[in-house]
């Protein structure tokens, strides 16, 4: 069977500190897997491994069958990519800043018009998106590049901390976006999240990561119970030691 | 394989042109320098002829003879406004004349006439009116003396009736100037070839700078506006943005070097005005203005010169973590713009010892201004070596910029300048 996403003893070290420690995890397609773990857990330097902005140095990781080394550029045509911190082009309206991305997908003019009116529909910015970026709230720029990150109907779209410093309104639109977006187009998804809240509404299956290791791993619902626990921050005490 | 570059060109182009800062830096301040510089000059000598002009000087003749008139006469025929003052003396008219404009009162005295028809000698009193107001006004005690100047020369050789007598030696200055005799004389050529000489160099150097920084900013921005990650991770090759960027502050910058020429065209053309004491020359028939080739090698050497320095800078800048980190390390180059703009400016690169010369060859910025001055030199052998030299350059840095962009360091190597403290000795 073929793994949306595949990491096998992933390994990575920053000179003298040691982000990833032998990670591994595999997501199957169509389903929303969601890694939670305090910070620096090693969440944003897996998720980055996987998107091919980084090199692992130990294991393997591999998205749709392609090994995120060695084929990076095919990677990087089946994968959307949210960073944490992310920030759109200031000079450029909503609008030019989603025909800017949607132009590395797709240059056929139908499919960009649709891309595009698929992105307007989902950030809910409406006239909005006429404006420069500049202007836009944190939480109006957050939907506007989840829109974009969803927009070209990814086959993996990797959100690290999707919703991050959002208020409660913003964040409860963008969760309701991704979850309805995975409904529709079956887009996989892979996010990290330290919100264990919006990991148990969204995911499918979560993975606890702590010191760059998986220490549980399963659907929310089994976790709690496996660990008779209210929710998943217990669980997450409670395998980390922290009980 | 450069699939997406026209996407990422456009959207540098219309990054770039959206600031304001790059807007007025490399086509506004371009356009105007050379004008400006032009005018300045225009404008000074202007002055200058029309102060003449408008210089009135007050004349008491107390002597009212026929030589009196003649010098009377001759003060009316030039461009000074002469104003008939009567008095016994200076002092009488001194407090009037103090208030009015006049800027010089000449007294002749009652024996003028008398002396100059006995053979004697004859005098003049000239008074300079100070009002403090600048250089200026000096001029019309200038006039004066230089009117007196001539009329006595002319009585004289009345007199003798032979001008070898006054004037033994007389010199006539001319030029030669690419093999073809110049009626000018070297100081006036040379002050000219001097403002060129001065202008250029500052100039390609300024559109240097401002070129640099518009590179330097254009990979930084992207980290601090977080955009960078994002546009890695899309299905566009990591060179074909790299070109991308550089190619956006080439276009910007093929602005600036055409505003540059085309100022520098204006420029020359401003300095064919020559000040009101010399008689006119023209640059251009006299073949040291640029001509349309000459134009066309200055634009080739600067555009590559330009690429050259987009191009390090946008290397350089990539370990940057913001903007204002890059802007600063970008700054660090600017010394190597530096060496050739001073020693251009004084110096002729022929004359240089052999280590120096090599030096400065090395450093690409020397060959535009070197390509500025082939017209004068006629030196195009070494102004086409320099366009092939830099083009190398660049492609060299080019090269790791490239593999600089291909690795994770573009993400990772993180350079923040920290001010650094300096810790006392105990």
């Amino acid at each position: 069977m073929v793994y949306a996403v595949e990491v096998l003893d992933l390994g990575k070290r920053f000179r003298e500190i040691l982000a990833l420690d032998g990670l591994t995890f595999r997501v199957e397609e169509d389903k929303i897997f969601g890694l939670i773990g305090p910070n620096g857990a090693g969440k944003t330097t897996a998720l980055r491994i996987i998107s091919t902005l980084i090199l692992p140095t130990a294991g393997s990781a591999s998205v749709f069958g392609h090994n995120v080394v060695s084929e990076a550029s095919e990677v990087r045509k089946l994968i959307s990519y949210l960073p944490e911190e992310a920030g759109a082009y200031k000079s450029m309206s909503g609008y030019e800043y989603l025909q800017f991305m949607g132009k590395f997908n797709s240059t056929d003019k139908r499919d960009l018009k649709v891309m595009v009116e698929d992105a307007a529909a989902i950030s809910g910015l409406g006239e909005r998106l006429r404006d420069r970026v500049k202007t836009y709230s944190k939480g109006m720029k957050r939907r506007l590049l989840v829109a974009r990150a969803l927009m070209n109907k990814p086959k993996l779209a990797v959100l690290d901390e999707p919703t991050s410093g959002l208020d409660v309104l913003h964040s409860y639109h963008v969760r309701g976006i991704i979850k309805k977006h995975v409904e529709k187009h079956g887009v996989t998804v892979l996010l990290s999240s330290h919100n264990m809240l919006e990991v148990d509404y969204l995911c499918d299956r979560v993975a606890l990561i702590n010191r760059g290791k998986i220490v549980a791993e399963g659907a929310p619902a089994e976790l709690k119970s496996r660990y008779k626990a209210l929710n998943l921050e217990e669980v997450f005490a409670e395998v980390a030691g922290l009980a | 394989m450069l699939e997406g570059l026209g996407n990422v060109v456009v959207k540098e182009v219309k990054e770039l042109m959206r600031d304001p800062k790059i807007l007025i830096g490399m086509i506004i301040v371009p356009v105007l320098m050379f004008p400006l510089m032009g005018f300045a000059i225009r404008i000074s000598m202007q002055t200058a002829v029309e102060s003449v002009k408008a210089l009135s000087i007050g004349v008491i003749d107390q002597d009212g003879g026929r030589y009196a008139q003649m010098l009377f006469n001759i003060f009316s025929n030039s461009n000074l406004t002469v104003i008939r003052l009567v008095a016994t003396s200076v002092e009488q008219v001194a407090k009037d004349v103090q208030e009015s404009n006049m800027t010089a009162v000449v007294i002749i005295p009652a024996d003028f006439s008398q002396n100059i028809t006995n053979d004697k000698q004859a005098k003049v009193y000239v008074y300079g009116v100070f009002r403090g107001t600048g250089m200026a006004e000096t001029a019309g005690a200038s006039a004066v003396v230089s009117l007196v100047n001539g009329f006595s020369k002319s009585l004289a050789l009345q007199k003798v009736g032979n001008i070898a007598i006054l004037d033994p030696i007389s010199q006539s200055q001319e030029t030669i100037v690419k093999g073809k005799v110049v009626s000018a004389s070297p100081s006036v050529l040379s002050t000219l070839v001097l403002s060129q000489h001065i202008g250029l160099p500052i100039g390609i150097m300024v559109l240097l700078v401002f070129a640099m920084q518009i590179a330097a900013t254009s990979v930084a921005s992207e980290k601090e506006e977080k955009t960078l990650e994002t546009i890695l991770t899309m299905p566009v090759g990591r060179f074909t943005i790299l070109l991308g960027k550089l190619a956006g502050s080439v276009v910007v910058a093929a602005v600036g070097a055409v505003a540059l020429v085309a100022s520098l065209n204006y420029y020359m053309g401003s300095l064919t005005f020559i000040s009101p004491t010399q008689p006119s020359v023209d640059l251009a028939s006299i073949g040291l203005a640029p001509t349309l080739p000459a134009y066309l090698v200055l634009g080739a050497s600067l555009f590559v010169a330009l690429l050259s320095s987009l191009a390090l800078a946008i290397a350089v800048s990539s370990f940057a973590e913001d903007v204002r980190s890059a802007q600063a390390i970008v700054g660090y180059f600017y010394f190597i713009l530096f060496i050739p703009m001073i020693f251009l400016m004084y110096a002729d690169i022929s004359m240089l010892p052999l280590t120096l010369r090599l030096v400065l060859l090395a450093i690409p910025y020397t060959h535009p201004m070197l390509a500025a001055r082939a017209s004068f030199t006629g030196d195009y052998t070494t102004v086409v070596l320099g366009i092939v030299y830099v083009t190398a350059f660049t492609l060299v840095v080019l090269y790791i910029a490239a593999r600089i962009f291909t690795t994770e360091k573009i993400l990772t190597m993180r350079l923040r300048l920290r001010r650094q403290k300096l810790k006392r000795e105990e």
